[in-house]
C-alpha cells in the first residue's frame, strides 16, 4: 500500500478534518438546542405542545439523514431557498440530531422526581423557568452518556455532507483517492481521522459523567 | 378573618371522590393540624391551596382569591403560600443557599447580595447556618427538612403548608424538625400540617382536624380531640396511634 499519500496530502486532509469538526460542533450545538425546547415541548401540559413535538420527533427521526441533507441542498431552491454546503451540512445534522436528542432529553426530565416541578412551581416560579432552572439541568446531568452517544453519531453521520461536495474528512480522502487510486490507505486514514475525534470524544463524555457524579454527593 | 376557605368542595380521581363536600375556614394566624388515615384525602386536601391540585366542584378562596378561577394569578398567589414536602424535594443540583435564594431572586427580583444575606438569616434561623455551601445530597434528612423550610419562609409567605414533613425521617431527626416547626408556630403565620406527630397537634395546634374517606369527620381543639372525641371513627383512628 502506499502510505506515502497520506503525507503528501497531509494539507488537504487537515482541511477536511477542520471542516468536519467545524460541521459537527455547529450541528451539535443546533441539535442540543433543538433537542431541548423539543423535548419540553413533549412533556409540557399543553396538548397542542406535545403533538407538535411528537409529530417533530417522528418525522424527522424516521426518514433517511442523506434525504434531509438532499432536500435542503437541491429541494429547498425550488422554493428559493438557498444554503451554503456547510450550513447544508450543520442545518441537516442538527435538525436529524435534534430529534433523538429531544428523546434522550425527554426520558432524562421524565425521570426527574415529580417533586421537583411541584416545589419548584409552589415556590412561584413559572413553568418555564422551573424547566430551565431546575429541571432540565439535572435531565442534561443524568443523560450525560447517552447524549455522547448522539454526539459520536452525528460525527460519524457528518461524512454525509461529502455527497453535497463539502470537502470535509471522507470528502477530501474521495479527492485524494480519485487522483491517485490509492484507495485502502487514503479511507483507512480517513477512518483513523473520525476516530482521532470520536475517541477523544467518548473519553470526555465519560469524565464529565464522573464529574457530574461527583460533584453533588 | 379567614385567610383560607373552602366552600363545599369536592374533587375526584377518577371515580374516588378524594375531597367531599369539603367547608372548612381557615383563620389568620391559625394554625392547623390535619390527621387521618392514608388516603383520606388530607395531603390533597393541602395541595389544592396553591392548586397543585385542582379541585372539581365548590369555592376555594385563598387570600381573597378564588383558587379554581382560571384568571386567578396563580404565580402571585403561590408566592404567599410556601410548602415543605414530606419528600423535601431540594434541589440536589444547587447549593443549600442557592436552593432558598432561587425563588427570592427569580420570582421576586430580590437583588443577589440581599437574597443571600436573607437566606442565610433563615439558615442559621433552623440552626444550620454552617452549611450553606454545601448540596443537599450531603445533608441528613432533618438538615434537608429544616432548609426545605427556610426554603418556604425566604418568600415571605402568609401561609405555610407541610405536607407530612416528617414521615420520611428517620426517628432521631424527628424533634429537629418538629422543634423549627414549633417556633414557627409561635410567630403567627398561618400553618396547615398534615402529619401523625399528636405531640406536635396536642401542644401547638389551635384547631385539629381529623379526616376519613375524603370527609372532614370532625373539627376540634387538641383538648377536644384527646380528651373527648364525639366521632367513632375519631375514636376509632385515634386508639390506633396514641
Amino acid at each position: 500500500m502506499r502510505w506515502s499519500v497520506l503525507v503528501d496530502n497531509f494539507d488537504l486532509l487537515l482541511q477536511g478534518l477542520l471542516i468536519t469538526i467545524q460541521v459537527s460542533a455547529l450541528g451539535l450545538l443546533l441539535a442540543l438546542a433543538i433537542g431541548v425546547v423539543v423535548a419540553v415541548l413533549r412533556v409540557t401540559p399543553n396538548r397542542l405542545a406535545r403533538l407538535v413535538g411528537a409529530s417533530y420527533v417522528e418525522f424527522v427521526r424516521n426518514v433517511p439523514l442523506l434525504v434531509l441533507i438532499f432536500f435542503i441542498y437541491t429541494g429547498l431552491p425550488d422554493v428559493g431557498i438557498r444554503f451554503s454546503e456547510l450550513v447544508t451540512g450543520v442545518l441537516g445534522l442538527g435538525i436529524y440530531t435534534g430529534a433523538f436528542v429531544a428523546e434522550v432529553l425527554r426520558s432524562g426530565i421524565q425521570g426527574i422526581p415529580r417533586g421537583q416541578l411541584e416545589a419548584a412551581l409552589a415556590s412561584g416560579l413559572s413553568y418555564l423557568q422551573a424547566m430551565r432552572l431546575v429541571i432540565l439541568p439535572q435531565a442534561i446531568r443524568n443523560t450525560i452518556p447517552p447524549l455522547g452517544n448522539q454526539t459520536i453519531n452525528l460525527i460519524k453521520n457528518s461524512s454525509l455532507v461529502s455527497t453535497i461536495s463539502l470537502l470535509d474528512i471522507l470528502g477530501t480522502a474521495n479527492l485524494i483517492s480519485s487522483r491517485t487510486f490509492a484507495y485502502a490507505p487514503v479511507l483507512l486514514g480517513a477512518a483513523a481521522l473520525y476516530l482521532s475525534l470520536t475517541i477523544p470524544a467518548a473519553f470526555m463524555v465519560n469524565g464529565l459523567e464522573r464529574r457530574m457524579r461527583a460533584a453533588y454527593r | 378573618m379567614a385567610i383560607i376557605d373552602f366552600i363545599g368542595v369536592n374533587k375526584w380521581f377518577g371515580k374516588l371522590h378524594v375531597l367531599n363536600d369539603i367547608n372548612l375556614s381557615i383563620d389568620e394566624g391559625e394554625v392547623v393540624v390535619v390527621i387521618g388515615p392514608s388516603g383520606s384525602g388530607k395531603s390533597t386536601l393541602i395541595r389544592c391551596i396553591n392548586r397543585l391540585e385542582t379541585i372539581d366542584q365548590g369555592e376555594l378562596i385563598v387570600d381573597g382569591q378564588h383558587v379554581e378561577s382560571p384568571r386567578t394569578n396563580i404565580r402571585r398567589l403561590r408566592q404567599e403560600v410556601g410548602m415543605v414536602f414530606q419528600q423535601f424535594n431540594l434541589y440536589p443540583h444547587k447549593t443549600v443557599l442557592e436552593n432558598i435564594t432561587l425563588a427570592p431572586t427569580r420570582v421576586k427580583k430580590v437583588p443577589r447580595a440581599q437574597a443571600d444575606k436573607a437566606a442565610q438569616q433563615l439558615l442559621e434561623r433552623v440552626d444550620i447556618g454552617a452549611k450553606s455551601d454545601v448540596y443537599p445530597g450531603k445533608l441528613s434528612g432533618g438538615q434537608q427538612q429544616r432548609v426545605a423550610i427556610a426554603r418556604a419562609l425566604a418568600m415571605e409567605p402568609k401561609i405555610l403548608l407541610f405536607d407530612e414533613p416528617t414521615s420520611a425521617l428517620d426517628p432521631e431527626m424527628i424533634q429537629e424538625v418538629l422543634e423549627v416547626m414549633k417556633g414557627l408556630a409561635r410567630t403567627r403565620i398561618t400553618m396547615v400540617v398534615v402529619t401523625h406527630e399528636m405531640g406536635f397537634a396536642r401542644e401547638v395546634a389551635d384547631r385539629v382536624i381529623f379526616m376519613d374517606s375524603g370527609r372532614i369527620v370532625e373539627v376540634g381543639t387538641p383538648e377536644h380531640f384527646f380528651q373527648d372525641p364525639k366521632e367513632d371513627r375519631t375514636k376509632l383512628f385515634l386508639s390506633k396511634i396514641l
